[in-house]
C-alpha cells in the first residue's frame, strides 16, 4: 500500500505547540500527515494497537502527563514493532547531561523548540530531510544523531 | 627519677640495718669471747695457786718428816717416826692432785717427775738409814753417809719445788699480762663500736627523715593531683574506673557514679551493677567490646547509651588500656565520658544541615523550576511575534511597527537572562558524576562550541597541554566556554584578539592567592586576553550573579557568565580569580586541588 | 545496489511523495552518489582531485550540469551529500577504529581537525567526542542487557 506523504506523529500536551507544529508543516513544501497525540499515554495506545502505522519520525514532548516523553522513549526501544521509528526529543530546554541522556536512551533527534516559526520551519525540514538521507541512502541508522 | 631515688633509699636502708645487725653480732661475739677469756685467766690463776700450795705442803710433810725422823734418831722414840710414816701417804696424794692441775704443762710435768723422783729416793733412803737407827749404828759411816745424803735429797726437793713454784709464777705473771690487757683493750673497743652504731643509726635515721619528708610533699601532690582530677571529672564529665582482671575487682571514680546519676560509691562497683544501667539496644555491643578489652590489650573507643534511674538517657564514651602491676597482674584501667552533649550539638547540626539542605534544595529546584518555566510562556510570546510580524507585519502603522521590535528584543533580552539564570541553576545541582578528564578534549570541546564567533573574530588562541583531572565534565566544559566567550565578547574593536591558556602545577603554599586552601598541590589554568580589561577595583564584584560591568547596549551579557565559572570552580573545591587592566586584557586563574 | 535495495529505495521515495521514473535523470543521481561514496569509503580514490573535477571526468558531464539535477531530485546540493558522507564514514571510524580525530581528519583530506569537528558539529549538532560518548555508553547499555 503506497501513500504519497511522510507519516509523522507529534506527542505534545501543551495546544501551542500543537499549533505551531502543523502550520509549520502545512507551510512546508514537504508531502506529510502529521498525527497528535495530548500524552504519552494516548501515543502509547495508539502504537500499541494492531492498525497503527508507524511514522518515520515520531516527535516527543518531553513533559507530558500520565506517561513522560522518556518513558516513552523507552517503551518504543524495548518493543521491536517500533524500535525502527526515527525518535525526535521536542523540548522546550535541556542542558547538555539531558541531551546526552536521551540520545544514549536511544533518540535520534534532540530539538530546542525554537523561539523563532522560521527557524522552527527550517529545524523541521532538516530534521526531515536528513532523515530521508538516512532512509534512503542506506546510512547505519545506529549512528543516526541529529540536535538542533 | 622519684622512683629511682626511692628505690636508692630503700637498699640504703637495708644495708644501714644489716649493717647494724652485724656490729652488734660482732659485740656480742667479742664480748663472749672476753668473758670466756676472764673465765680462763681466773681459772688459770686458781690453778697456780693450788699448784704453789700443793708444793708447799709436799716440802712442809717433808720437812715435818725429817725433823720427827732427826728425833727419833736422837731420842729413838718411835712416837716421832709417826710425821715420817704419814708423809708418804700425804705426798702421794699431793703429788696426785699436782698431776691432774699441771697435766697441760709439759714443762712442769717433767719438773714433777723429778720432784717424784726425789722424793721416792728421800723415802727410801728414810727406809735404808732407819735400819741402821734399829740396829743402833748410828756411828757407823755408812749411816753418816745415808744421813748426808739424805740432807742433799731434801735440798734437792726445795730446789725442784722452787724451780716449779717460779715457772708457775713466771706463767701467773704471764696470764695476768694478758688479762690485763685484755681488760683494758675491751672497753675501748666496746666504746667505739658503739659509736660507730650510734653513727650508723644517726644515718638512717636522717635518711628516714629525709625519705618522710619526701614522702609527706609526694602524699600532698598525690592529694593535690587527686583533687585536681576530681574536679576535671566533674567539669570535664568524664571518671575512671580500674578492673582488676585476676580477682574481678573493680573500682570506679566518684565522678563515674556521677555519670551513672547516683552518689559516689553509693553501690558496689561490679561488672553487672554497672551493665543495669546500659541502655538494653546497647548491652550487646558493649559487653561484646568489654569481653574484647580483656583479650586485646587496648580497647577501641566504645559508644553506648545508658539510662539513668530518673529515666534520662546519655551517650558515654569509654577507652580502657591494659596495665601491669609490678607484681605483674593485669589490670584494665579505663576512662568513661559523657558524650551527650557533643552527640546531642551533632544531632543538632545534623538536623540543622538537613534543613539547610533542603532549603538549598527548594530553592535550586525553585530557580530551576523558574527559570524553566518561564522559559514556555516566553518562546511562545516570541515564536507568535515572530508570526505576527512574518503574517501581519505589513499592516502595522510604523509606530506599531517600532512597539513590535521593541517588544521583540525584549523578549530576546528575557530569554537571554532566562537560559543564563537556568544554567547557573544546573550547576547548583547535586550528584554529579566526577570522572577523570582530559582537559584538552574539554577545552577542544568548548572551542567548537564557540568556532562561530572564533573564525568571526580571527582570534588566536594558544594553549598548553592541559592535565588529566577528576572533575564534573559537562561543568568544566561550560568553564571553558564561559571563559572563551568572556574574552571574545570583551575584546577590542579592530584588535585581533589574542587567548593564551596557560598551566602549571602549583603548590599552595607558595601561591598568595590560595591562603584558603585546603588541598596542598593545585592545577593552576589561566586565561589571558588582550581586550578590553576592568578596574581591578570590580575583581571580587565581577563574579556576582547578575553583576555587569558594562552597558548592556555596548556588550550583551546578563552578568550570570563568570557566576557560573565561580560556580563550578566552587563545585570543583577549587579557586577563581581574576585580574583586569582597561584596554589591556583581563586574566582568570583557575585553581583546581590534585586528587 | 542490489534490486531489493533499489525497491526499497523506490518504495521509500514514494512514500516521501516523489515521483519516481526510472529516467535518465534518476539513474545519473543514483551514479553521482554511487561515485561519491565510492570516493569517500574507498580511500584510494580518495587522491588530491577536487570532487567537482573528479565527478565531471568520473560521469563525463559539466559539474554545473550535475550539480543543478542532484538538487532538483535530491533537494539537497551535491556538497551537502558529501559532507554527510564524510561525516558518516568519520563516525564509522570513530566507532569501529583505534584512530583519532586527527588521524581520521588527515584520511578524510581535511586541512585540520578543527575543520573536521566544526563540520561534524555543524551536521549533527554535537561534537565528535561526545557522539563516541554517547554510542559506547549506548553499546555498554545493550551488553549489560545481553548478559
Amino acid at each position: 500500500m503506497h501513500t504519497d506523504y511522510i507519516h509523522i506523529i507529534l506527542a505534545d500536551d501543551d495546544e501551542d505547540d500543537i499549533l505551531f507544529f502543523t502550520d509549520a508543516f502545512d507551510e512546508l513544501k514537504i508531502n506529510t500527515k502529521v498525527n497528535t497525540f495530548k500524552d504519552g499515554e494516548e501515543l502509547m495506545n495508539y502504537l500499541n494497537t494492531d492498525k497503527a502505522v508507524m511514522p518515520e519520525v515520531l516527535f516527543l514532548d518531553l513533559n507530558m502527563p500520565k506517561k513522560t516523553g522518556l518513558e516513552c522513549l523507552s517503551e518504543i526501544k524495548a518493543n521491536d514493532k517500533m524500535s525502527g521509528i526515527a525518535i525526535a526529543i521536542y523540548s522546550t530546554s535541556a542542558s547538555e547531561e539531558d541531551i546526552e541522556k536521551t540520545f544514549v536512551l536511544g533518540a535520534n533527534i534532540y530539538i530546542k523548540k525554537p523561539a523563532d516559526f522560521k527557524n522552527l520551519k527550517k529545524v523541521l525540514s532538516e530534521v526531515v530531510s536528513i532523515n530521508w538521507q538516512y532512509h534512503t541512502n542506506s546510512l547505519n541508522k545506529d549512528n543516526f544523531l541529529l540536535r538542533v | 627519677m622519684k622512683k629511682k631515688y626511692l628505690f636508692e633509699s630503700t637498699s640504703f636502708l637495708r644495708s644501714i640495718l644489716l649493717l647494724s645487725l652485724f656490729v652488734i653480732l660482732l659485740i656480742g661475739g667479742f664480748t663472749y669471747k672476753h668473758i670466756a677469756n676472764l673465765k680462763d685467766s681466773t681459772e688459770v690463776v686458781v690453778k697456780t695457786y693450788k699448784v704453789n700450795v700443793e708444793l708447799e705442803h709436799i716440802i712442809s710433810y717433808l720437812r715435818d718428816a725429817e725433823s720427827g725422823y732427826r728425833n727419833y734418831i736422837a731420842t729413838k722414840d718411835t712416837l716421832y717416826l709417826r710425821p715420817y710414816l704419814n708423809a708418804s701417804e700425804k705426798v702421794n696424794s699431793s703429788f696426785l692432785k699436782l698431776k691432774g692441775l699441771v697435766k697441760e704443762n709439759s714443762e712442769q710435768l717433767e719438773n714433777l717427775k723429778v720432784l717424784n723422783i726425789l722424793t721416792d729416793s728421800l723415802f727410801s733412803n728414810f727406809y735404808k738409814s732407819n735400819v741402821f737407827v734399829k740396829n743402833d749404828e748410828t756411828n757407823t759411816e755408812a749411816f753418816r753417809s745415808l744421813y748426808f745424803k739424805e740432807k742433799i735429797i731434801i735440798d734437792s726437793i726445795r730446789r725442784q719445788s722452787k724451780t716449779m713454784f717460779d715457772l708457775e709464777n713466771k706463767l701467773l705473771n704471764v696470764r695476768q699480762e694478758d688479762y690485763q690487757s685484755d681488760s683494758q683493750f675491751t672497753p675501748l673497743f666496746f666504746y667505739s663500736v658503739l659509736l660507730v652504731t650510734l653513727i650508723f643509726i644517726i644515718i638512717a635515721y636522717n635518711k628516714i627523715s629525709i625519705d618522710l619528708k619526701h614522702i609527706k610533699v609526694k602524699n600532698d601532690q598525690l592529694l593535690i593531683f587527686k583533687e585536681a582530677t576530681n574536679q576535671s571529672e566533674i567539669i570535664g564529665k568524664h571518671g575512671n574506673w580500674i578492673w582488676h582482671i585476676e580477682s574481678n575487682m573493680f573500682a570506679y571514680s566518684d565522678n563515674l557514679y556521677r555519670l551513672l546519676g547516683e552518689e559516689p560509691q553509693s553501690f558496689e562497683a561490679t561488672f553487672d551493677n554497672f551493665l543495669k544501667f546500659v541502655h538494653p539496644e546497647d548491652v550487646e555491643k558493649f559487653s561484646k567490646d568489654l569481653d574484647k578489652m580483656i583479650t586485646v590489650e587496648e580497647l577501641p573507643i566504645t559508644n553506648y547509651r545508658i539510662i539513668q534511674r530518673n529515666g534520662s538517657i546519655k551517650y558515654l564514651k569509654t577507652y580502657a588500656k591494659s596495665f601491669y602491676s609490678d607484681n605483674g597482674q593485669k589490670r584494665l584501667i579505663g576512662n568513661t565520658s559523657d558524650v551527650s552533649y557533643e552527640i546531642e550539638n551533632i544531632l543538632k547540626l545534623e538536623e540543622h544541615n538537613l534543613k539547610l539542605e533542603r532549603n538549598n534544595k527548594e530553592l535550586s529546584a525553585f530557580n530551576y523550576a523558574a527559570s524553566h518555566d518561564l522559559q514556555e510562556p516566553l518562546r511562545k510570546i516570541q515564536t507568535f511575534i515572530s508570526r505576527l510580524e512574518e503574517k501581519e507585519g505589513n499592516k502595522f502603522s510604523d509606530s506599531g511597527r517600532q512597539y513590535l521590535d521593541r517588544i521583540k528584543s525584549a523578549a530576546t533580552r528575557m530569554r537571554l537572562l532566562i537560559d543564563d539564570l537556568l544554567q547557573f541553576s544546573r550547576t547548583n545541582k547535586p550528584d554529579k558524576e566526577f570522572i577523570s578528564s582530559d582537559l584538552n578534549t574539554l577545552f577542544e570541546n568548548a572551542k567548537q562550541d564557540m568556532a562561530e564567533i572564533i573564525l568571526e573574530k580571527k582570534a588566536q588562541i594558544t594553549i598548553d597541554t592541559l592535565p588529566k583531572v577528576t572533575v564534573i565534565e559537562f561543568q568544566i566544559q561550560q568553564l571553558f566556554s564561559n571563559l572563551l566567550s568572556n574574552s571574545l565578547k570583551y575584546s577590542q574593536e579592530e584588535t585581533v584578539p589574542i587567548i593564551k591558556i596557560n598551566y602549571s602545577k602549583v603548590k599552595a603554599d607558595e601561591e598568595p592567592d590560595l591562603i584558603k586552601a585546603t588541598k596542598s598541590l593545585y592545577h593552576k589554568i589561566t586565561f589571558t586576553d588582550n581586550g578590553i580589561g576592568f578596574d581591578q577595583k570590580y575583581t571580587d564584584q565581577i563574579f556576582q550573579l547578575f553583576s555587569r560591568l558594562h552597558n548592556k547596549k555596548e556588550y550583551s551579557g546578563t552578568g550570570v557568565g563568570l557566576s557560573i565559572c565561580k560556580k563550578i570552580v566552587d563545585n570543583h573545591q577549587g579557586f577563581i580569580f581574576a585580574k583586569g587592566e582597561i584596554n589591556i586584557g583581563a586574566t582568570f586563574t583557575i585553581y583546581l586541588p590534585v586528587s | 545496489m542490489t534490486p531489493e535495495e533499489s525497491i526499497a529505495l523506490n518504495d521509500s521515495l514514494n512514500d516521501y511523495g516523489i515521483e519516481i521514473v526510472e529516467s535518465q535523470k534518476g539513474i545519473l543521481v543514483q551514479k553521482i552518489k554511487d561515485v561519491i561514496i565510492d570516493m569517500v569509503f574507498n580511500e584510494e580514490t580518495n587522491v588530491n582531485v577536487k570532487s567537482s573535477v573528479y565527478l565531471s571526468e568520473k560521469l563525463g558531464h559539466s559539474y554545473g550540469y550535475l550539480s543543478n539535477l542532484f538538487s532538483e531530485i535530491t533537494y539537497s546540493s551535491i556538497e551537502n551529500f558529501i559532507i554527510i558522507q564524510k561525516i558518516e564514514y568519520s563516525k564509522q571510524l570513530l566507532l569501529n577504529t583505534d584512530l583519532n580525530l586527527t588521524e581520521i581528519a588527515f584520511r578524510l583530506n581535511y586541512s585540520s581537525v578543527a575543520h573536521l569537528s566544526t563540520q561534524f558539529k555543524n551536521t549533527t549538532g554535537i561534537t565528535p567526542s561526545a557522539f563516541q560518548r554517547i554510542i559506547f555508553k549506548r553499546r555498554k547499555i545493550a551488553q549489560q542487557k545481553t548478559n
